[in-house]
């Protein structure tokens, strides 16, 4: 399908992508002059660092709202938060940390095949299901460790969150790569994707040619929150604790990844190439934000903005 | 009032039992001024949130244009305005709010949730901006008559809380922008093609949300005098609860004003009642979401309301 395309169709085809490319770098620029200590590989080592977390939630959350049907998913920061916290106490039992892994992503496909439950099985508008389990994850969450962080993994864990293969951190080569190219495979070459596609675009005729849609849809869920989960090992792993608040706000982060790297929100249309770079962007921002020593309030709103910005591009392309 | 209401009057009044039962500090003429207390902005912002539903919207920034509005009363205070001014400056900046968020969704045909999400973070933003990172407190008490006058006994505030519902009944039930309201949130496309006027009445639902929030910041600076980072921080959430408890549904054209009303009140007890009875505070967030989430799925299998209203997902 690629072959024979030159760099100006591949512009046309994304232009989005391209645009934010090109506004990542114009970033990168702009902190490197501004911002002190910023230039250098280690800055893209600690940016990259960062990155996983958002990139594992934000690839669940943009194949949910790609699979259509209002598909959003509000409950990603939540499951988060629960996943992470309750691998922590599996941990600290007698069972080790190994045990404590797979518990920690069946636990997350766990929570995200409630969202799915509600969704496909009581037809219940996703935006307000996942608003309802939001809270009861993420309050579950600061409920049971009493809102304190909880250690207590073996020491070997902090590899998987801390290890470098020279800047790069090794979550991010071995996780968010392989997650987004087996993502990008299979939204482009396997029959799932191309029923995620129909789905998006037109659903009764997505059900019409056959496409079991509630099977996909719950699976994706599940699957939203499985990354969900994947993303609060790396987190743990990370800090060496986890803590019950880490879902802060990815909610608000997620979508606005999802959406500015082009995904439409009434689904059927995205790819998973502009969520990373939209990722990498909102992320290298935030890091900049930080090293100039700017509150946290303001990423918020800057992120906020963004997230209308990126749906009014899209709309106005549309016409 | 109909079945939905007599539910929910039952839930309160077996959460008021159970938690009489449970605590000797409950049921106390106090206490109950206690969760009133509470209940004021929810009440407001309840009431906005239901006419936003209504429509078929969402507003998750009303919380966060409450605490901007907040901002500009407390200024407004130190500033030593008059005092007929300074009750204006709130549902002023609130009706600004609600002006942004009706021009974003309607001009930038984004998604409700989506742009009041989107908002909701630039709210929190500029209140941190306006605040510069301290508090206004110790504000003098120029309010004090707008929520602490009684007429025979009735608390003033009560009456304003009770007009302000009323009003949005008359409106809601009793005008034609209520019918179009009802209409849009029911079908938009039929309600255009009815010969509704779509954009204006939409402007008015989410301008009247924003007043309201203003309002409902107004009787915030009123009760406690201070302003802070946190200020609504998450009354809509809340409210959204309150509405749908209420028997609102997010997919618009069907709410209940008396619904919202007792689901506010039956949340706000809970609230109260569970802390009383010992359940950590932690634990608040879980309930309400449990609630939520469980009135949500006994609206799904309730024979009577399944298959209202089939959007195109949900066909065949």
């Amino acid at each position: 399908m690629a072959r024979g395309l030159g760099p100006s169709v591949w512009i046309q085809r994304f232009p989005q992508l391209f645009g934010l490319i090109g506004l990542w770098i114009l970033l990168l620029f702009y902190f490197a002059v501004w911002v002190p200590h910023f230039y250098g590989f280690g800055t893209l080592g600690n940016i990259l660092q960062f990155s996983t977390i958002l990139a594992l939630v934000t690839l669940g959350q943009c194949l949910v709202i790609l699979a259509g049907g209002a598909g959003i998913d509000l409950s990603v920061g939540g499951i988060v938060s629960l996943a992470g916290t309750v691998m922590a106490f599996v941990a600290q039992t007698a069972v080790g940390t190994v045990p404590a892994i797979v518990i920690c992503l069946l636990f997350g496909a766990l929570l995200g095949s409630i969202n799915g439950i509600l969704v496909v099985r009581f037809k219940i508008l996703p935006l307000i299901a996942t608003l309802g389990t939001f809270f009861v994850f993420y309050g579950l969450a600061q409920a049971i460790t009493g809102g304190a962080p909880q250690a207590g993994f073996e020491k070997w864990f902090a590899f998987l969150g801390r290890q470098r293969i020279g800047h790069l951190p090794i979550h991010f080569l071995g996780m968010v790569l392989p997650a987004f190219a087996m993502a990008y495979l299979v939204l482009t070459g396997a029959p799932l994707g191309r029923w995620i596609y129909a789905m998006g675009c037109n659903e009764l005729a997505a059900r019409l040619t056959g496409i079991h849609v509630s099977r996909v849809r719950f699976g994706l869920y599940v699957l939203s929150g499985m990354l969900s989960a994947t993303a609060a090992l790396v987190a743990n792993a990370w800090l060496m604790s986890a803590r019950p608040d880490i879902g802060y706000n990815l909610e608000l982060e997620s979508l606005t990844a999802a959406l500015l790297g082009g995904v439409s929100i009434f689904g059927g249309k995205g790819n998973v190439i502009g969520v990373l770079a939209a990722v990498l962007f909102i992320v290298t921002l935030k890091t900049g934000l930080q090293l100039a020593g700017v509150n946290s309030v303001w990423q918020m709103g800057l992120v906020g903005l963004m997230l209308i910005l990126s749906v009014f591009i899209e709309q106005f392309q549309r016409t | 009032m109909g079945p939905r209401e007599l539910a929910l009057l039952t839930a309160c009044i077996l959460a008021l039992s159970v938690f009489t039962s449970c605590s000797p500090y409950f049921f106390t003429g106090g206490n109950f001024a206690t969760i009133a207390r509470n209940s004021v902005e929810l009440m407001v912002i309840g009431l906005g949130m239901t006419l936003v539903l209504a429509i078929g919207g969402i507003d998750i920034s009303l919380g966060a244009a409450m605490g901007v509005s907040a901002f500009f009363v407390g200024r407004s205070i130190e500033l030593g305005f008059s005092p007929i001014l300074i009750v204006m400056v709130g549902p002023l900046a609130g009706s600004v709010m609600g002006g942004v968020s009706a021009f974003t969704i309607i001009a930038g045909r984004i998604p409700p949730i989506i742009a009041t999400l989107g908002l909701f973070g630039i709210y929190r933003a500029l209140i941190f901006f306006l605040l510069g990172g301290r508090w206004l407190s110790g504000l003098e008490d120029v309010l004090g008559t707008v929520v602490k006058t009684s007429i025979f006994g009735v608390p003033l505030l009560s009456l304003q809380i009770l007009a302000l519902f009323l009003a949005g009944y008359v409106i809601l039930r009793r005008t034609p922008l209520g019918v179009a309201i009802l209409a849009i949130g029911g079908n938009e496309h039929s309600a255009h093609l009815a010969g509704i006027r779509i954009v204006r009445t939409k402007v008015f639902v989410y301008v009247t949300g924003g007043f309201l929030a203003g309002i409902a910041a107004t009787y915030y600076v009123a009760q406690y005098r201070n302003v802070e980072m946190t200020v609504g921080g998450t009354v809509a959430l809340d409210a959204i609860v309150a509405a749908v408890l209420g028997g609102a549904t997010v997919l618009g054209g069907r709410v209940s004003l008396l619904g919202t009303a007792l689901g506010v009140i039956l949340v706000r007890m809970l609230q109260n009642g569970l802390l009383l009875i010992g359940v950590p505070s932690l634990w608040q967030q879980t309930i309400i979401g449990g609630l939520l989430i469980s009135v949500l799925v006994i609206d799904a299998v309730t024979p009577q309301l399944k298959g209202r209203k089939p959007k195109a997902w949900q066909e065949a």
